[in-house]
């Protein structure tokens, strides 16, 4: 039988392995619309992205549309799954989670 | 005399230690996800502390910077009269379309001050926080004179340090005098102090040898920092060259620790 054992050096180890958390830092979520597409930037404070976020993106009546992750650049994009208000979840990690909702007056602009 | 008495009460008054702001107040210093996207920004200038508004023309130049890049928002000003006073204030209504910080600027035309036998160009700026990203805050603009700010503009409590440093022709200003005064009746709950006596009315502090310089704000609301210097040109007035004073002046607002 194989037993790990659980060392303090090992779990330095692995902390240093956990991609750059940013503990301390805000994750923040933007999403606008354009040419039938919905763009997501997910980002900390002092501009580097939130890359490898899970982001869910909901309707009003908390349904769950669709969901994806964002790339290394902390984008994700897709198209518009209905001309409503979306509640789009971001979800970084360790706490780090934050919503934005994009409205339906946005996502199609009245002119 | 009817007329001419408040003409010698005026001209007697001693020397009032009101300084001149110019100022760009916006709606909202920090904007964020659940907040209104469209700001609303008051242009105008001002005896902040005593609530005297003065007329203004309108801007030679209004803009904002963002991500790098420079904006005119000249065509968004519309003009405004103060009901107390009558006096024309100009107001910008802006969309935050992107995350990122905001720096609006104005350049004034130069404003006629008798009583200082000069004219007066304050050049202002204000920064606006769009949805968390904190970035821009700390770029000059490039103005003629300016205050860049070495703490972050925005999100700050009542008592909080600010440190910013003085340019002129993008460089520094050394020993440059910084006047600050307290926007009057801007704390949360919208009620004025009475107005102070002297020397209250206006702080003066001066920067260091490299033009920077701290204050701390005592309350909440919005503060305005004013480093004032003598332009090296000067305005033909009825035959005679009069002096221009140039103003860097930067706002920033604090609010109370809950």
């Amino acid at each position: 039988m194989i037993t790990y054992r659980i060392t303090v050096p090992g779990i330095l180890l692995l902390l240093l392995l956990l991609p750059g958390l940013a503990v301390g830092h805000k994750v923040n979520l933007f999403a606008y619309a354009e040419a039938g597409r919905i763009y997501v930037e997910g980002y900390f404070p002092d501009g580097r992205s939130v890359s490898n976020g899970k982001v869910k993106v909901f309707d009003s009546a908390d349904q769950l549309l669709l969901e994806g992750k964002t790339d290394p650049d902390g984008l994700f994009n897709f198209p518009i799954p209905k001309t409503k208000d979306l509640s789009i979840v971001l979800d970084a990690g360790m706490g780090h989670k934050t919503t934005f909702t994009l409205k339906k007056s946005e996502i199609k602009p009245e002119r | 005399m009817r007329l001419l008495t408040p003409l010698v009460l005026f001209l007697l008054i001693p020397t009032m230690a009101s300084a001149h702001f110019g100022a760009i107040i916006p709606s909202d210093d920090m904007v964020g996800p659940e907040d209104a996207r469209t700001l609303t920004l008051e242009v105008k200038f001002i005896h902040p502390m005593e609530g005297h508004t003065m007329e203004m023309a309108r801007p030679k130049r209004f803009g904002v910077l963002h991500n790098g890049r420079k904006k005119d928002l000249d065509d968004t000003l519309v003009s405004s009269k103060r009901s107390e006073e009558e006096r024309t204030v100009w107001i910008s209504e802006f969309k935050l379309r992107r995350p990122g910080d905001y720096t609006f600027f104005v350049e004034p035309v130069p404003y006629w001050e008798p009583a200082e036998d000069l004219f007066i160009v304050h050049y202002g700026k204000v920064c606006v926080n769009a949805l968390g990203l904190e970035q821009g805050w700390d770029e000059p603009v490039g103005l003629e004179t300016e205050i860049v700010p070495l703490t972050r503009p925005y999100g700050l409590w009542t008592g909080n340090l600010f440190s910013g440093q003085v340019l002129l022709k993008g460089k520094p200003l050394p020993f440059a005098e910084i006047e600050i005064e307290y926007l009057n009746g801007s704390s949360a709950d919208g009620q004025p102090i009475p107005t102070p006596d002297g020397p209250l009315v206006s702080q003066v502090i001066k920067a260091d040898s490299n033009g920077v310089f701290h204050y701390a704000m005592p309350k909440s609301g919005w503060w305005g920092f004013s480093a004032l210097s003598e332009a090296d040109w000067t305005i033909h007035r009825n035959g005679v060259d009069k002096h221009v004073e140039i103003g860097a002046v930067y706002w920033v607002h604090t609010i109370d620790i809950p």
